[in-house]
């Protein structure tokens, strides 16, 4: 492969197979040569689906001989994480032992529609096990071994969505699903250096994805750019028959996005109190940037009790969807060598009636979130308060299920359902990227992604990518 | 109003619910990290017992009765 087609943003890829400078087979080859040779190198790839992909990019280029052209992800190869079934004999891991050779006969709805938009499924990458939903404090917690990050292979890609957004970083794939319950989107756009969207609940079906968390689950793009999150985000939503938690209504992005009048963006107080100093610097140098079309503000949310509502229902809801798994003692098969106090045993111990409070509060927060949100068109906030830290590093020292563990946006935006997009701001010392994140009210998907694009639009970072994958 | 004792014994006999269950599963070493999560979900739980609901205050979830074709 010439990498001529590597770091490519969707719109330019496209435009390159629009114009027959590039085919679909070609580029989907590319690729999965790409991802067969380096995607082991970072612990990244669980299947290389190549027969699937082929057959989808000889569609789309005979489609294209014919004079038709699906739209802007024809013959865009792309990966999926790997708890999203796929039919074919292909297996879904989710990326844990215990599940290493599970098939299903029947293909998710968001591989369906990116299929039915013309974009081949060139692998299927790795995850942490079960996203994450026995509870994991190292990044080893993973059937594939411990994901690299591109940046520098002794740190992580941050989880649950690690194969994702280390294929993604590395040129490997144009761009990745992922899925989010709580930060296993943003957490690895942060850590990757990526543009990660993590949608509306509700907003993409996730009939076919593994269930971890019914009222939390989400499923969305890791991209290259926010313009490149709009489009994949128009290709997988929409109301969906198979999920009923799905939005009613469809998603158009429109990359022409404007308020008409400059946006508003909120900054919550304290945002910055425990973040690492080249956090701080550059989210402070991004809000600097972003004064050029906004107006800036501090906000405040109101005082509630966040952390602990979303907490008890991951804690409920996970344990219930692998209450089977947890009563045959499936967790002795899983990597992660040890709980530390974060059993998932323990989870059945939450009673029913703290559970239905924590749905009753529910509502509560989610008003009063809206209504501090209403005056803005989104808050901004780092998306993470150190950068990638070591492989064999313990990232979590503090359970998730202990009070004061401290996220704030993502016990917000995931509890309440909101859409958030990162993007990189910047690097610390050690070359690693950090990331700012940009929630909007639900449904305003539109809003958080202009915002982001004025910002890259403004700034580099995006076009950064590690060193030694370019070449 | 409860009290720390209450707590402490709720902690316990929500162990002993969890090791009847699943004690055949687990190494004392994990039972002892199940006791360590119970009562790190009591200081999780705690914010959400005490903060008062009206009556009609209803869970956020949806329910739809079901009629097929």
């Amino acid at each position: 492969m010439g990498n001529s087609f590597i770091f490519k943003p969707i719109r330019e890829l496209a435009g390159l197979i629009a114009s027959r400078e590039v085919s679909p087979v070609g580029l989907t080859q590319d690729f999965l040569d790409r991802l067969e040779e380096y995607g082991p190198h970072y612990n990244a790839l669980v299947t290389l689906t190549a027969d699937r992909a082929l057959a989808t990019a000889r569609q789309a280029e005979s489609e294209l001989v014919a004079g038709r052209n699906r739209g802007l992800l024809h013959g865009i190869p792309w990966g999926a994480k790997d708890l999203l079934a796929t039919s074919g004999g292909i297996p879904t891991t989710w990326g844990a032992a215990p599940f290493k050779d599970q098939q299903f006969d029947y293909d998710a709805t968001v591989i369906n529609r990116l299929e039915a938009a013309g974009a081949p499924l060139a692998g299927k990458l790795a995850m942490i096990e079960l996203a994450g939903g026995m509870g994991y404090i190292h990044p080893d917690a993973s059937l594939t071994g411990p994901p690299r990050n591109p940046w520098d292979t002794g740190r992580w890609t941050g989880g649950s969505s690690s194969g994702s957004g280390a294929a993604v970083a590395a040129g490997l794939v144009p761009f990745a699903i992922g899925s989010e319950t709580w930060g296993s989107i943003l957490i690895p756009a942060n850590n990757c250096g990526l543009s990660g969207l993590r949608p509306t609940y509700g907003r993409v079906s996730r009939y076919g994805a593994m269930a971890l968390c019914w009222t939390l689950d989400k499923l969305g793009p890791l991209c290259l750019t926010a313009d490149d999150c709009g489009i994949v985000l128009e290709a997988i939503a929409g109301p969906d028959p198979l999920d009923g938690s799905t939005h009613a209504e469809p998603f158009t992005y429109n990359p022409s996005f404007n308020p008409g009048r400059r946006y508003r963006i909120g900054v919550p107080s304290g945002t910055l109190d425990e973040a690492a100093d080249a956090v701080k610097e550059n989210f402070e140098a991004a809000v600097e940037v972003l004064r050029d079309v906004a107006d800036v503000e501090e906000m405040e949310f109101p005082e509630f009790p966040y952390v602990e509502i979303t907490s008890v229902i991951l804690m409920v809801e996970s344990a219930s969807a692998f209450e089977d798994f947890l009563a045959e003692g499936g967790p002795r098969e899983l990597s992660a060598p040890g709980w530390h106090g974060r059993s998932p045993y323990a989870r059945p111990a939450v009673l029913a009636t703290d559970y239905i409070k924590a749905l009753r509060l529910r509502r509560v927060m989610a008003r009063q979130v809206d209504e501090a949100l209403a005056r803005y068109d989104a808050v901004a906030a780092p998306t993470a308060m150190n950068t990638a830290t070591s492989i064999d590093q313990e990232f979590r020292s503090r359970s998730m299920t202990s009070a004061g563990a401290g996220d704030l946006m993502g016990s917000i935006g995931n509890g309440c359902g909101l859409p958030s997009i990162s993007v990189p701001s910047g690097f610390d010392g050690d070359g690693l990227p950090t990331g700012i994140q940009f929630m909007a009210r639900a449904y305003d998907e539109n809003a958080c992604l202009a915002i982001a694009r004025e910002y890259q639009a403004r700034t580099e970072w995006h076009r950064r990518h590690p060193g030694d994958l370019s070449q | 109003m409860t009290t720390n004792a209450d707590n402490s014994l709720e902690q316990e006999l929500l162990f002993a619910i969890i090791k009847e269950r699943y004690g055949h599963l687990l190494t004392d070493e994990q039972l002892e990290s199940v006791r360590t999560a119970i009562v790190g979900q009591r200081e999780v739980l705690r914010p959400i017992r005490e903060y008062r609901l009206t009556n009609d205050v209803e869970p956020f979830s949806n329910f739809r009765p079901f009629r097929g074709d």
